[in-house]
Formats: structure tokens, C-alpha cells, sequence
């Protein structure tokens, strides 16, 4: 195997396991993200943000921070 | 010799700390108003998102994630057990949103017919059943026979007075331009108006027979 074959194959590796490891990640985000944007009254789906890299986490709780529950929220501190 | 390299790292990860920083201070703050919103302290949020600032690492908000998202919410409790019998609805339909009101159901077609009812002149009483669903009868003061003829038998009433229009659940009115007049619900029905529909309507005047529109 001539090297530069071997660094194309390292790269590939490299890039696969980056993107495997990103989305199992992810799906430990997205599981409880998921149970909690549907009991909030929003689509699940919202919680895919999450593979978004970096910034996912803040797209979906700024959603979650900022909107109105359609599932009704309870009111500040009683 | 190196100096200006480890000023650059230094301002790099300086720059990545204070990014780091910001990110954590919003992620609290997003955390506090999102299990508020579930009914938890706010704090419990913030603090959540606070120990990744502590040595703990970023495991336990990462189980406490988890934790909030399959635990019972205070939100979804009633509101008071105080109240025996029955519980209040605790979550109001909000104004807006996807889940705030279904469509009402499709309203049933009225396949019941018509009924024109009233007093003559004389004392006499008047009462007349339209059961077809389409045609074209006459309001007449005397009766010629036809047998779509309906007799309001009063001087003040044109031969014909009026013609009664059916469609389907509509009914319609049209004047033929007799002297006493044609009144809906008290305006007054001229011919070059055409047929009108009467459908909702709750009274229909021939001359001076008022007569009532009901459902028969």
C-alpha cells in the first residue's frame, strides 16, 4: 500500500468514526429532547437540531426557553 | 522568541473560554425558564447547567437531562386535591396553537321541511307545510286548483301574491308585484328583487297575513 493510500484510508476512517461518534451523541441529546418538546405540545422533531453541530443545543432550548407551550406551561414560581 | 506564538494561544483559547462562558450563562438561562415552564424551580435548571462549570464534568447535567425529561412534571399534577367530586381542568386550552380547538363536526344536513303559519285577517288561522326539497310554489289568496298552489285565503293576499322557491335545504321567496306587498321579517320584498332566500328568516308578511317560517 503506497502512502498516500494509506493516509486517504486514515482520512476516511477518521471522518467516518468523527460522524458516527457525532450522531450517537446526538441521539443522547435527541431521546430525552425528543419526550420533552412532545410533552411540551411541539413535534418531536424539533429535537433534531441537535445534529447540528455546536450550536443545535441552543436552537433548541431557545425554542423550548422562549415560546408559549402549546401543551399549556405552569406559570412562574407559585 | 516564541512569544508571539503563545500570546496568540493564549488569546485563542482566552477567546474560546469567554465563548465557553457565554454559552454556559445563556444555556442557565434558557434551562431556568424551561423547567419553569414545567413547574420546577428555576433554579434546579440553572444549576444543572451550572456544575459543568464545577469538576464534575458534563455527565451529570447530561443525566439530569434525562432525569427531567422522564420525570412527572408538576405542570401535569391537578391542580388541588382539595376540591371532592371532581377535579377542575387544569391546563386551559390556550388561545392559540396547533391543539387549542378541533374543527367542529360537519353539520348534519336539516332534511326536515317547512312550515308557514300564521292568522288571517277574518280570526281564521292559516298553516302551510312545504315538504319538497325542490319546486316552485305559488302563494295565492285563492286557490285555482294547481297543485302547487298554496292558499292564504285573505283579501289583502294577490292571485298569485308570491312564489315560494325550494333547493335543497334553502327556501326562497320572490314577489310577483301585487299591491299589498311582500315583507321580509318586516323589509319590504319588491319584484325587480328576484327571489330571495328566506332560509333564516323569521317571518314573512303577505299583505297583512303575517305568517311565521319554522321547520315543519
Amino acid at each position: 500500500m503506497d502512502p498516500v493510500s494509506w493516509l486517504l484510508a486514515l482520512g476516511s476512517f477518521t471522518v467516518f468514526v468523527l460522524l458516527v461518534g457525532h450522531l450517537v451523541v446526538a441521539l443522547v441529546f435527541i431521546i430525552p429532547t425528543w419526550r420533552i418538546c412532545t410533552r411540551a405540545g411541539f413535534s418531536g422533531a424539533l429535537s433534531l437540531f441537535h445534529l447540528v453541530p455546536v450550536i443545535g443545543l441552543f436552537i433548541v432550548m431557545g425554542i423550548l426557553a422562549f415560546s408559549t407551550w402549546p401543551a399549556g406551561e405552569s406559570g412562574p414560581r407559585r | 522568541m516564541f512569544g508571539v506564538e503563545i500570546a496568540a494561544l493564549t488569546g485563542l483559547f482566552g477567546l474560546t473560554g469567554a465563548f465557553a462562558l457565554v454559552g454556559t450563562v445563556l444555556a442557565a438561562w434558557m434551562a431556568w425558564r424551561i423547567v419553569e415552564k414545567a413547574g420546577l424551580p428555576g433554579w434546579t435548571g440553572m444549576g444543572a447547567i451550572l456544575v459543568t462549570l464545577t469538576g464534575i464534568g458534563t455527565i451529570v447535567p447530561l443525566v439530569l437531562l434525562w432525569v427531567f425529561a422522564f420525570m412527572r412534571w408538576p405542570r401535569d399534577e391537578p391542580a388541588a386535591a382539595a376540591g371532592g367530586g371532581f377535579t377542575t381542568p387544569h391546563r386551559p386550552a390556550p388561545a392559540t396553537g396547533p391543539v387549542a380547538l378541533g374543527a367542529p363536526p360537519m353539520a348534519l344536513p336539516d332534511a326536515r321541511g317547512w312550515r308557514l303559519a300564521g292568522t288571517l285577517g277574518n280570526g281564521g288561522t292559516v298553516s302551510l307545510a312545504i315538504e319538497a326539497t325542490s319546486g316552485t310554489y305559488m302563494l295565492t289568496g285563492a286557490a285555482t286548483g294547481g297543485p302547487t298552489d298554496l292558499c292564504v285565503p285573505d283579501p289583502s293576499v294577490g292571485q298569485p301574491h308570491a312564489r315560494l322557491l325550494l333547493s335543497g335545504r334553502r327556501i326562497g321567496l320572490e314577489d310577483l308585484g301585487t299591491p299589498g306587498g311582500t315583507f321580509i321579517d318586516g323589509a319590504r320584498l319588491l319584484p325587480e328583487h328576484g327571489p330571495r332566500d328566506i332560509s333564516a328568516v323569521h317571518s314573512v308578511r303577505l299583505g297583512t297575513v303575517e305568517l311565521l317560517l319554522a321547520r315543519a
